[in-house]
């Protein structure tokens, strides 16, 4: 097998490295020389890889325009050679290169908006799971809520913006003017899950982010009203607690709710 | 693994989500559909969820593109669990995906590349077919691809060896009408000859597609309807192995779907007519 494992190896470089040794292998024909003929490899690969990274991050290629674009997908490429049989993840390291690399670097807000792009496109095809409802947990005596402990939806994640790329992607997405990039006073968090097979995201007031982040890593019910409470003020501090928990029911965010459920949460983003 | 042929389906077409609504609203004229296998290798969600759905109503045929059945690196086996956990819940008439490979090293370069038609690679082929069968306890299905180059080496034509991986592998063939004109007129062959040299009895699907002219050779490109060219083989090809489930892919300028149904239409008219004139010459 020596020698189609060379040769393939020589393709593979004719196309990723532009390396020409593969060409002694390949004929001309009567219309053609080999080299123009290989070019129909060459030619697919960066076009097929640029139109996949055009349709998974659709909004930033709107923010960027072509040419930046095209200069963000053409480095990426270059760097990323995909490594998976399903092209639906080729594109997964874009924002963290687009976090890295100059001159993306300097604009924070492009790496953000690709962050949640891909948060999306993630909470699209997660894991399914059915969602804790309102009434199972009223179902649940009241004397047990102190010990309980929740656990988010396979589709929920996390995302910690230090820019407005939140309200960038919500015009682009409405196809309207974007407006200017800026750094938040203090960074936000925003959750992305699915609900009725549909991608969404909210973001969470600072408050309602501590919560949920403490909530994830397993801290039960009783404990986080003290952290509430301590964070904003006693004062309502059950109460709060309780509409935080409501809204994540009513939104499908949950995957369980009981005294011992798994811990899965992560958070994602580009502005750690 | 079964001996039987997989049964003759009719006339199907390659499922693509912008006609999910259309599919699932009405009852459209199709007879079968075929789905990309990578794109429900996914976790969940809307894309699995409207799969089980279309699976209750029409019969399924699994189509892969990654498979990369002649690369020289070994078999992925993550890439496989998740076709077989995807058959399980598809339960699909068979699995196809093409006689090529898509990368070595750890790379995927998403294409459909060529191989040199030499004993080695047909040796590594059938090996490797072989131990894929044996894996999803299925014969696989493996379709001719487009070329472009051919190489210095190769020691037969593409239709000897495919013929000889159906043969000595005993899986079955998926015969793309369009895939074979379009290396035909890139390489100089006749498309009678690919046509007479591979095994009827091995032919289980036909795929018929558009192409674009780029220069002085065709590109494989999916985005076109069928073109005269490519129907006039279809006839000849229909005339030649008989009834033979035929479908029609879209890749991209994706229009709604009666229109894929109307050039589904035209396969349905011109296996008729063959079927008749053969009626015509049987009775004579």
């Amino acid at each position: 097998m020596t020698r189609l494992k060379d040769l393939q190896a020589r393709f593979q470089a004719g196309i990723v490295s532009g390396d020409d040794a593969i060409l002694t292998d390949i004929n001309d024909n009567d219309r053609e020389d080999r080299r123009t003929l290989f070019g129909v490899y060459r030619n697919a690969y960066v076009l097929r890889l640029a139109e996949i990274l055009g349709r998974d991050y659709e909004l930033t290629h709107a923010y960027l325009g072509d040419q930046a674009f095209s200069d963000l997908a053409q480095g990426y490429i270059a760097k990323h050679p995909s490594d998976k049989r399903n092209a639906r993840w080729f594109g997964r390291y874009l924002p963290e290169f687009a976090r890295k690399t100059a001159p993306f670097s300097e604009h924070k807000e492009v790496a953000e908006l690709a962050a949640l792009e891909k948060a999306l496109a993630d909470a699209f095809d997660a894991a399914d799971a059915q969602p804790v409802t309102i009434e199972e947990l009223a179902a649940i005596p009241p004397e047990d809520w102190a010990n309980l402990v929740f656990s988010p939806h396979p589709t929920a994640k996390r995302l910690r913006f230090k820019t407005n790329a939140a309200d960038i992607w919500m015009a682009l997405k409405d196809e309207a003017a974007p407006p200017e990039a800026m750094l938040l006073p203090e960074p936000q968090m925003i959750l992305v899950w699915r609900q009725d097979l549909t991608s969404r995201f909210r973001p969470l007031c600072p408050e309602e982010a501590m919560m949920w982040a403490e909530a994830t890593k397993g801290v039960r019910f009783g404990v986080l009203c003290e952290m509430v409470a301590t964070f904003a003020g006693e004062d309502g501090a059950d109460l709060r607690a309780a509409a935080y928990l409501k809204n994540w029911l009513d939104t499908g965010s949950l995957a369980c709710v009981s005294p011992d459920c798994p811990q899965s949460d992560l958070v994602m983003g580009t502005a750690h | 693994m079964s001996d039987h042929k997989p049964p003759y389906l009719g006339f199907g077409l390659g499922l693509r989500p912008e006609h999910y609504d259309e599919i699932l609203s009405g009852e459209p004229n199709v007879d079968w559909f075929e789905v990309i296998s990578e794109n429900y290798m996914i976790p969940g969600g809307k894309p699995l969820q409207i799969l089980d759905q279309i699976c209750e109503r029409y019969p399924i045929v699994m189509h892969g593109v990654s498979l990369s059945i002649a690369s020289t690196t070994p078999l992925d086996m993550d890439y496989l669990t998740g076709l077989k956990m995807l058959a399980d819940r598809v339960d699909p008439k068979w699995i196809s995906d093409h006689l090529c490979w898509t990368g070595v090293h750890g790379v995927n370069l998403h294409d459909l590349l060529p191989i040199p038609y030499t004993q080695e690679a047909l040796d590594h082929v059938v090996e490797r077919v072989s131990r894929v069968q044996d894996f999803l306890g299925r014969r696989l299905t493996l379709e001719n691809v487009s070329s472009y180059v051919t190489f210095a080496e190769s020691e037969m034509s593409e239709w000897d060896f495919v013929s000889e991986v159906a043969r000595r592998a005993d899986c079955w063939l998926l015969f793309d009408v369009n895939n074979v004109y379009v290396s035909a007129c890139n390489h100089g062959f006749s498309t009678r000859d690919f046509l007479h040299g591979v095994p009827r009895d091995r032919i289980v699907q036909f795929h018929l597609a558009g192409h674009s002219h780029e220069g002085e050779h065709i590109v494989d490109t999916h985005d076109h309807p069928v073109c005269n060219e490519v129907w006039d083989f279809y006839r000849e090809t229909v005339s030649h192995f008989g009834p033979v489930s035929t479908m029609i892919e879209r890749d991209d300028n994706i229009p709604p779907l009666a229109e894929v149904i109307a050039e589904l239409d035209i396969a349905r008219k011109i296996a008729r007519e063959v079927q008749a004139a053969k009626q015509v010459i049987a009775a004579e």
